[in-house]
């Protein structure tokens, strides 16, 4: 309906305050900025509520990590569906419906300042998200290196289509994974045959499992709790059932199940 | 334009002809469906074990239930056992793929196994886990593990770790028959038994590698149902 | 406007190259002809030293029954390109008896009716019909397995079927539907109408165009022989060594990425050299339609992407047959070395399926808004950028695989970079929507469904382009949720689009408008229910590829099994609309929606050489609107 093309910002006045103030006066731009809010709204909840509600228990410092990358990353990015969403919605609600095409609009080729500032509005995003990753993958580096002293290791193997644990300190191996909280931890991981890749859900890491080769992640459990443990390579008939669970527990909870199973404290 | 425009055909007709075809595309789809279900039921053939009495474990008292089955190198052997069974390919088996267990219960399960063997990929695979006191009887003795290299298969059930369903891990490596044995038909009885939890669904499948010739012996046999790998329902009642 | 039959018999006599071998091969000749080489080359392959062993169970001695299946469908594949006359005009052409005037006017299809889409015909409207019936087909099994997967997912502990049949829906989906996808916009739509949009009489190489898509044709049951063979277990990704392990359905698999890849190349190859050799009189480079545009930088993309997996299907199958180890780390390989040659393919790929469908779209915009493309320079930065960036991304897929941890900052800046010329392609749609008003019918409606799907797959893909999220997402539902939108929101949504704005071109006959409005609120809102359905199992930290799942997914995943319910019944209702409305739809006009470019200008069915005369182009075609 908002069909103003008498208000083309080269009609309309001298100084930019007022092409701007008059830019948000038209009705069609109104209704837009309606939208936007909306859309922006929408996104906001979504990353603030609903990610942290799906996402499991966070028990470790990189779960926390990924999980306020997914809400904020979709705080952040927010207004930028809203512009979209918002263009799109209100266009939507401006259909010409019949048999016939509808008049043309305004032959607007394109607008030099305009993509200027998308481009390095994108370019800012992209920057912002790429700072944002460098610094978490540096610290965690950091944070792996600093720990290795003090951690436990756990020499984690898989085979079609079982997870099983060795704690070569401890002297035990077992098909559940037990961590003390607070203690830093070394994941050996190596598979017995094909490609699986190890995925203690609730601790926010992961790593394949390849024969031959040892790859290594790092943590640190800061919770007491269960946690799941998956594989997240398809590895063939039994892929889904290749899981165990475990638990963070307490340093002298721990001890008590090393010696249970037999092993010794290290 | 006349030869083209009356092809056209009116508003009921064009109904009734979208709504067969949805229907026929549902059908088909459906048909597709139940073909394979159907191909997938035909393996599943369940197997009970049968509660005869009751046992006491750790001070108390569970029913007691009772499953025998065996493991052939190949369907020919199975016959010279008078095991009927005709498989599509030569390989290794366990005579019973879908085993129904009651819930809450002591499960005692005595394998007959005819197959030889060789080294696991994976030495753990060798422990006998999850069993009464992590041991089992083989031919009458009491042991704990075998030699890794001289492991015929692996009884090894397992499932999903949720909230509803308690957790259930046993495995246990089957001894193997001397090859000189096997040529008379050799054979050990292997008995073992565990405590089921609450009712839930797991599987079971074996860790030796018997799938020969092909990448960590874990393809042919041990990729396909029917044969070295099936399902335990655990039942209430 | 006349029928099909007046066209072609009116205008000429229907050419008799008398005693021509062409004359008498067809799809059924080529069927028989291929199945009596496969049969002799199993015979051969069985009984011979290829394939000896000396029954010790040695293990380097090679696999004979991958062996003799393996040569088998190649023998198929060729014998059926000879039996339906592949070969005839480079034997003609070696002999130095080049076919005459009328036999390539006969292998055109010139007045054949119906019979030349059995044929191997060289005109690319005949080969453009015929790959939109085998993207459909495609589709439409692909679709099928899809609701197969979803029904086992739809409860814990369901079952539907074993473990073994799972494990192939999921990989054989997967390999369908991307090789469906890859096809979707640049067969039917770059065979069919992109020459009449360049001005062009055919494409460059017509008797190339007619290989692709019979090599492709060749694949198919090829991949179907998978299903008889015990299927497969790795995934469409086919990962190594789980696939040097798996059964005989793989070679099926391998055998069918081989073909595909000679079919892409092929069909790239003409495709690329057409727009830049053949546009008419007056199209510089800023007049090409984007759709054009779109459609070569795609394929363009596709030609250095696509033998990487051929490459390393070649040394799967090699692992497969004679133990040479490539992948396996006990004897010196490497799986990592599979997964680079994977991906290094598999990155480019997703724009070789995404961009086409973008570029359909940007296409039909302007059209329906009537205002011209905002910003065409953006448009084409968008595509270039993509397409650049996209060689440079490979190894995120491959963040956890523990393979160079170093590396994956380095990764991750290339990829999130994408973000910058994807930003533009949303510019250059809201640009040409804004202050429009669209006119609501059923491409534009795609245009819609496109920008809120496409949005949700570029958000959670920057998620997924992050390490430290990455670690936990990684390998579960998430990820599936993710490409689904940008693959099948985004490029499928774009062809669908793109289907409904060429239909009155490519059969003379509009599509059905209702049942495509029905069609339409069934797939996308089933779409959406579906993939929300599936973010939510992956962010509670659901694997994907598993056939069961703890109790703590079964809300997710019964979303999920309904939303697929609700696309399936969608796709029938447009099939049943495409099969009906290309039969008894209303006639179309020439130009049906108004349009500029050039395939708006000929009449249906269109003439053998699209033009009597090559038009002369003075201006791109977005010259809408009022003012400037």
């Amino acid at each position: 309906m908002a069909n103003s093309s008498e208000h083309t910002p080269e009609v309309l006045a001298p100084t930019p305050g007022e092409r701007l103030t008059n830019f948000f006066k038209r009705k069609d731009v109104r209704r837009t900025t309606i939208h936007f809010f909306l859309w922006t709204a929408l996104f906001v909840v979504l990353g603030l509520v609903y990610y942290p509600r799906w996402m499991p228990e966070i028990m470790s410092k990189e779960m926390k990590s990924a999980e306020s990358i997914m809400i904020w990353f979709t705080v952040i990015s927010a207004p930028i569906a809203g512009i979209v969403l918002a263009i799109a919605s209100n266009s939507f609600m401006n259909m010409h419906r019949g048999d016939t095409p509808p008049e043309d609009g305004p032959a607007i080729r394109t607008h030099g300042p305009i993509v200027a500032i998308w481009t390095v509005g994108s370019l800012v995003f992209a920057l912002v998200a790429i700072g944002w990753g460098l610094i978490e993958v540096n610290s965690q580096a950091v944070a792996a290196a600093r720990d290795a002293k003090s951690a436990i290791t756990v020499e984690v193997t898989g085979s079609q289509w079982l997870w099983t644990f060795n704690y070569p300190a401890q002297g035990i191996e077992t098909h559940n994974l037990n961590l003390p909280v607070g203690v830093p931890v070394i994941f050996d991981v190596k598979s017995a045959d094909v490609n699986h890749s190890f995925w203690p859900v609730q601790l926010g890491v992961k790593v394949d499992a390849n024969a031959q080769v040892t790859t290594v992640i790092y943590t640190t459990p800061t919770k007491v709790g269960a946690i799941d443990v998956k594989c997240a390579e398809l590895c063939g008939l039994y892929h889904a059932y290749m899981e165990t669970d475990g638990a963070v527990m307490s340093q002298s909870d721990f001890d008590a199940w090393v010696l249970a199973q037999g092993g010794h404290k290290a | 334009m006349e030869t083209a425009t009356h092809n056209e055909v009116s508003g009921g007709k064009r109904l009734t002809s979208a709504i067969a075809f949805l229907f026929l595309g549902v059908a088909v789809v459906a048909t597709v469906g139940y073909t394979l279900h159907s191909v997938s039921a035909d393996s599943q053939k369940k197997t009970y074990a049968t509660v005869n009495g009751s046992a006491s474990v750790d001070g108390k008292t569970l029913p007691h239930a009772f499953i025998t089955e065996s493991v052939f190198p190949d369907d020919a052997t199975a016959r010279a056992n008078h095991v009927n069974r005709t498989n599509t390919h030569p390989w290794p088996f366990y005579t019973d793929e879908h085993l129904v267990l009651p819930a809450h219960s002591l499960i005692t399960m005595t394998l007959r196994v005819y197959d030889g063997g060789e080294k696991l990929n994976h030495d753990y695979f060798a422990k006998v886990v999850g069993t009464v006191d992590n041991m089992m009887t083989v031919d009458g003795q009491q042991v704990s593990s075998l030699d890794p290299t001289e492991v015929q298969h692996t009884f090894t059930l397992h499932g999903l770790p949720t909230s509803t369903q308690d957790p259930l891990f046993v495995n246990v490596p089957l001894p193997k028959v001397q090859d000189a044995d096997m040529e008379k038909n050799g054979s050990h009885l292997v008995v073992f038994s565990f405590v089921t939890g609450g009712a839930g669904e797991y599987v079971w499948n074996c860790e030796y590698p018997c799938g020969d010739g092909t990448y960590a012996k874990f393809g042919a046999v041990m990729g396909q149902n029917g044969y070295m790998s099936g399902k335990v329902s655990v039942v209430n009642g | 406007m006349s029928t099909l039959d007046k066209a072609h018999t009116s205008t000429r006599p229907v050419p008799n190259p008398k005693r021509s071998l062409i004359t008498r091969l067809h799809m059924g000749t080529g069927v028989v002809v291929g199945i009596i080489i496969a049969a002799i080359a199993y015979y051969l392959l069985k009984h011979s030293v290829l394939t000896y062993t000396d029954g010790v169970a040695d293990p380097l001695e090679p696999h004979s029954n991958n062996i003799v299946l393996l040569g088998t469908m190649f023998a198929w594949s060729i014998g059926f390109m000879a039996g339906i006359g592949a070969f005839i005009g480079p034997w003609r052409w070696l002999i130095g008896k080049d076919l005459t005037d009328e036999e390539i006017l006969y292998m055109a299809g010139d007045g054949q009716g119906v019979k030349r889409y059995f044929k191997y015909c060289t005109d690319h409207k005949v080969v453009g019909i015929q790959y939109l019936v085998g993207v459909m087909t495609l589709l439409g099994v692909g679709g099928t397995m899809a609701m197969m997967i979803r029904t086992n997912l739809a409860r814990p502990g369901g079952h539907f079927v074993t473990a073994t049949v799972y494990n192939s829906l999921v990989g054989l989906h997967g390999i369908t539907m991307i090789i469906a996808m890859i096809i979707v916009a640049t067969g039917p739509f770059g065979n069919y109408v992109m020459p009449i949009m360049i001005g062009a009489y055919d494409m460059a190489f017509p008797r190339l165009n007619a290989l692709s898509w019979w090599v492709l044709f060749t694949a198919i049951p090829v991949l179907c022989s998978a299903w008889f063979l015990g299927g497969i277990p790795t995934g469409w990704t086919a990962y190594a060594p789980l696939s040097v392990q798996a059964g005989p359905g793989m070679n099926a698999f391998i055998a069918t990425i081989i073909i595909f890849a000679v079919s892409t190349a092929v069909a790239g190859m003409n495709i690329t050299t057409t727009v830049i050799a053949m546009r008419t009189k007056g199209m510089k480079w800023n007049r090409v339609p984007i759709f054009v545009v779109g459609s070569t930088i795609s394929v363009a993309l596709a030609i250095p992407a696509f033998p990487t997996f051929m490459v390393a299907m070649i040394m799967t199958g090699l692992d497969r047959t004679y133990n040479t180890g490539f992948f396996d780390a006990n004897m010196g390989g490497s799986g990592w070395l599979y997964a680079n040659l994977f991906w290094i393919m598999g990155h480019p790929e997703v724009y070789v399926i995404l961009i086409p469908g973008v570029a359909a779209l940007m296409e039909i915009v302007p059209v329906f808004v009537r205002k011209p493309l905002f910003s065409y320079n953006a448009a084409i930065m968008g595509f270039a950028g993509i397409a650049g960036l996209s060689i440079l991304v490979w190894a995120h897929h491959m963040y956890i695989a523990g393979w160079a941890p170093s590396l994956n900052g380095a990764f991750m800046v290339t990829t999130e970079m994408i973000s910058i010329p994807t930003g533009l392609l949303f510019l250059v749609l809201i640009g040409t929507l804004w202050r429009g008003k669209p006119w609501m019918k059923l491409p534009m409606l795609s245009v819609f469904a496109f920008i809120w799907d496409f949005l949700i797959g570029g958000i959670t893909g920057i998620y997924l382009s992050d390490v430290p999220a990455d670690g936990y997402l990684h390998g579960s539902m998430f990820v599936t949720a993710h490409f689904h939108f940008t693959l099948m929101g985004a490029a499928l949504t774009g062809a669908i689009g793109g289907l409904a704005y060429w239909f009155p071109k490519m059969t003379g006959r509009m599509l059905d408008e209702k049942a495509g409005y029905i069609s339409f609120w069934f797939v996308q809102i089933g779409f959406n229910v579906l993939f929300f359905g599936m973010f939510m199992a992956g962010a509670e930290g659901q694997p994907r590829r598993v056939m069961d799942y703890a109790a703590m997914f079964k809300n997710s995943n019964l979303v999920s099994t309904i939303g697929a319910y609700s696309v399936g019944t969608g796709m029938i209702i447009l099939l049943w609309a495409v099969i009906h409305s290309s039969r008894h739809g209303k006639v179309a006009p020439m130009n049906p929606w108004g349009a500029k470019t050039l395939e708006w200008t000929v009449p249906y069915p269109v003439p053998l050489t699209n033009f009597d005369e090559l038009p002369v182009i003075t201006s791109d075609p977005y010259g809408y609107g009022k003012g400037k």
